[in-house]
């Protein structure tokens, strides 16, 4: 594996953590929301959507590439597991993620300050993508250590 | 009818169309990977990577669904009050989770 490869994923979690804190930004924002700090709350919505695209596409590119070989080694290795049930399920629930974050510009363009059901719909969104958002980040440590214990000699 | 008037008509048809697709995101999951030489290569097939085409499928559906029950009742969009639109929509997304999670947990 190249370093350029190994930059690509370190790229993917980077729009993944930022794609996190922006939610968490945005749950706080709207636990504050007045007219003053709407349009921060449009726009830090959107940027959770950016991140998380940004996220999805290149760690997508990556995982169709090259986790070919990294699946093989963890296979072989003492947590076969970690590709198993950790990966498989992730790259099935992370696409829910994709589908809140997209969703979220959308229920985050009404007038929060004035309208209480669109607010809680906004922060139970936000919720669900920070809560999958740290899981999906959890579920790849797991993945990188076992490819990790994979390459040690047994 | 429920009241729907203090969310918005796309705030609604994309709830809704979320909760659908995540739970078809579910079962997809189920059958590509219970139909190996039929569904699962089909789809390796279309786009060369079965993932590719999932999460294609899933985004379409989504904009797609979307679009539709914006369109329902003469174009004023799906009726539904908001707390109902907020279970169904949690529910969705945990149910859909739990079923991709509690599937792996099993086969994997």
């Amino acid at each position: 594996m190249t370093g350029g490869v190994e930059g690509l994923m370190m790229v993917h979690v980077l729009f993944g953590m930022l794609c996190i804190v922006a939610a968490v930004w945005v749950f706080v924002d709207v636990l504050n929301v007045s007219e003053a700090n709407l349009a921060r709350i449009r726009l830090m919505s959107m940027a959770v959507a950016v991140f998380m695209w940004l996220a999805y596409l290149i760690g997508g590119y990556w995982y169709v590439t090259y986790y070919a070989a990294d699946k093989a080694v963890i296979l072989k290795g003492a947590w076969p597991w970690a590709h198993n049930f950790f990966m498989e399920m992730k790259e099935h629930v992370v696409l829910l993620l994709v589908l809140l974050t997209t969703y979220l510009p959308i229920a985050a363009a009404g007038n929060l300050a004035a309208n209480k059901s669109a607010r809680t719909l906004v922060l139970w969104v936000v919720g669900l993508i920070a809560l999958i958002g740290v899981a999906m980040d959890g579920s790849g440590a797991i993945i990188g250590v076992g490819a990790k214990i994979g390459l040690m000699p047994h | 009818m429920a009241n729907t008037d203090s969310l918005g008509k796309y705030t609604v048809s994309y709830a809704l169309s979320l909760a659908v697709v995540s739970v078809l995101n579910a079962l997809l999951v189920i059958v590509k990977e219970s139909s190996e030489d039929t569904v699962l290569a089909w789809m390796k097939r279309l786009t060369g990577h079965h993932w590719i085409t999932h999460g294609i499928f899933v985004v379409v559906a989504f904009v797609a669904l979307g679009w539709l029950f914006s369109r329902a009742n003469g174009g004023r969009g799906m009726q539904i009050s908001a707390s109902r639109l907020l279970s169904l929509l949690v529910g969705a997304v945990v149910v859909g989770g739990a079923v991709i999670a509690g599937f792996y947990l099993i086969e994997g």
